[in-house]
C-alpha cells in the first residue's frame, strides 16, 4: 500500500472500519486529576479564543498515525495543545524544556 | 490507573501546593507536560488558576442527571416537548441548564417507528454541556468504526435489540450539533412519579445504545 | 428600518433534493469521513450558517462562513453487506463546498 493513503486519510477518520469481532469493550472510568485539568484548560483556551475546538482537534490528527495510535485520548489533547501553542508563538520550546524539567523535579521524577 | 494517595512525605525539602486539584502520585509525562503548560500560561499572564479550577466545577456540574429531567419533562408536557425540539438550547436554558460551548444542542426524536443511536466517528462529540463527560467506550475505537455500519450488531453488544420492522438512525455528528436522543417513554409507567420516570432515564438511552426499561 | 445588506450567497441546495459528496481529498484537515465520499445524499435540512471547520482549524475564529446540511443516506448504499432494514439511514452534517448537485456532478 503506498505512503499516500497516510496523508489522505486522517488518522481519526475510522468510521466503517473493523470487523464484527471488535466487540466493543463496554467499559468507563473516572477521568485521572490531569485529564480533568486538561480538558477545563483546553476549555479555557477555546473561551479566550486561543485555541478553538477545531484547531485542538486538527492538532490531535497532525501527530501522525503512530502518535495518534499510541497517544490516550486527553495525552492526544495535551500534546496538541502544546503545539500549537508552539505555533502560535505563545510558548518556546526551550520554555516547556525548562518548566517540564523543573515540574518533574519537583515530583522526583526522572523524565 | 493510580488511585489518589494521600501517603508521601515531605523529606524531599520541596514545599509544595496542597491544593485539591494537584495529584499526590508520582505523575507521567503527560501530566507533567499538562501541569507546565498550565503554569506557564499562568506565568504568562494568559490565563488564570482560577479559571481552570472553575471550569473542572462546571465540568463536575454536568451529568446524565440533567438530560433525564428533559427527558421526563418532555414526556409529561407536550409543549415543552415541541419547545425542546424546536430550540434545545433554548429548552435547556429553561431548565437553568446553560450551553457553555458555543454547540447546538439538538434533539432526536424516537417514535415507535424509528430509533436513533449518537456517534461521533471523527472523534467523540458529545453534549458535555447536559450529559457530562462521555464513557471510555464511546471514545473508543470499535464504536467509532463499527455503529456507522452494522448498529444492530454493536446495539446488541449493549443487550439491546431493536425489532426488524424498526428504521434506525445513525447520527454522525461532525459539526456543532450536540444530539441527545429522546427515547419513548416505556408502557405501563402511566402512573409513575417523575422521579420514578427519571431513573428509567439512563446516559445510555439518550445516547441511544439502550432503550428505557422498567 | 435599514436594509440589511447580505453579503453572501444564498443556499445551493433546498431540503427534499438530492446532492453528491464530492470525491476530493484535502490535506491537513476535514470533517467529511471517508465512507461517505462519492455517496448521494438527501438534503434533509438545512442548518444555517458556520464558519468553514476546515478553515477554523487553522485558527480563522470569524468570517468564511459557509451553508451546511443535514443529510441522510441509506445504509444498504453505504456497505454492500449491510443487515438491517432497507430504510436504515445514517445522517451527518456535510458543509456546502463538499456538495455537488447531482445533474453536474463530476
Amino acid at each position: 500500500m503506498s505512503s499516500e493513503r497516510l496523508v489522505k486519510k486522517l488518522p481519526n477518520d475510522i468510521g466503517g472500519t473493523g470487523c464484527s469481532t471488535d466487540k466493543v469493550h463496554i467499559f468507563e472510568r473516572e477521568l485521572y486529576p490531569w485529564e480533568k485539568r486538561c480538558h477545563a484548560l483546553l476549555d479555557v483556551l477555546d473561551y479566550h479564543k486561543i485555541i478553538n475546538t477545531e484547531e485542538k482537534r486538527r492538532g490531535t490528527e497532525n501527530i501522525g498515525s503512530e502518535m495518534a495510535s499510541q497517544l490516550s485520548y486527553y495525552e492526544k489533547w495535551i500534546v496538541s495543545a502544546s503545539n500549537l501553542l508552539l505555533q502560535k508563538g505563545i510558548l518556546t520550546p526551550d520554555a516547556i524544556a525548562v518548566k517540564t524539567k523543573e515540574v518533574a523535579a519537583r515530583f522526583n521524577v526522572t523524565l | 490507573m493510580n488511585e489518589h494517595h494521600h501517603g508521601h512525605d515531605h523529606t524531599d525539602g520541596h514545599e509544595h501546593d496542597h491544593t485539591p486539584i494537584v495529584n499526590e502520585e508520582k505523575p507521567g509525562y503527560y501530566e507533567i507536560l499538562e501541569i507546565s503548560i498550565r503554569e506557564l500560561l499562568i506565568e504568562k499572564g494568559i490565563i488564570k488558576a482560577d479559571e481552570v479550577r472553575k471550569q473542572i466545577e462546571v465540568l463536575d456540574s454536568r451529568s446524565p442527571v440533567l438530560g433525564s429531567k428533559l427527558v421526563v419533562k418532555a414526556w409529561l408536557d407536550p409543549d415543552f416537548r415541541v419547545r425542546l425540539i424546536h430550540n434545545g438550547n433554548a429548552a435547556a436554558e429553561e431548565m437553568g441548564i446553560s450551553i457553555y460551548d458555543n454547540t447546538e444542542f439538538t434533539i432526536l426524536e424516537d417514535t415507535p417507528e424509528v430509533h436513533h443511536v449518537i456517534v461521533c466517528t471523527l472523534c467523540s462529540c458529545y453534549p458535555r454541556p447536559i450529559l457530562g463527560l462521555p464513557p471510555d467506550w464511546y471514545k473508543s475505537k470499535e464504536y467509532r468504526a463499527r455503529t456507522v455500519k452494522e448498529p444492530r450488531a454493536v446495539l446488541a453488544e449493549f443487550g439491546t435489540v431493536i425489532s426488524d420492522d424498526v428504521q434506525i438512525v445513525v447520527q454522525d455528528s461532525t459539526a456543532s450539533q450536540r444530539y441527545m436522543v429522546l427515547p419513548l417513554r416505556p408502557q405501563g409507567t402511566e402512573n409513575f412519579t417523575e422521579a420514578e420516570l427519571e431513573s428509567l432515564v439512563t446516559r445510555d438511552t439518550m445516547i441511544g445504545v439502550t432503550i428505557p426499561r422498567i | 428600518m435599514t436594509m440589511k445588506i447580505v453579503d453572501h450567497k444564498p443556499a445551493l441546495f433546498k431540503e427534499g433534493e438530492k446532492a453528491k459528496i464530492a470525491e476530493k481529498f484535502p490535506i491537513g484537515h476535514y470533517r467529511v469521513p471517508m465512507y461517505v465520499r462519492g455517496k448521494t445524499v438527501l438534503i434533509v435540512k438545512n442548518l444555517g450558517r458556520h464558519i468553514n471547520p476546515e478553515l477554523e482549524a487553522f485558527g480563522k475564529n470569524a468570517g468564511d462562513e459557509e451553508w451546511y446540511y443535514q443529510v441522510t443516506i441509506p445504509q444498504k448504499e453505504l456497505w454492500p453487506d449491510y443487515e438491517g432494514k432497507d430504510d436504515d439511514l445514517l445522517e451527518i452534517e456535510v458543509f456546502e463546498p463538499w456538495l455537488d448537485p447531482i445533474n453536474n456532478a463530476l
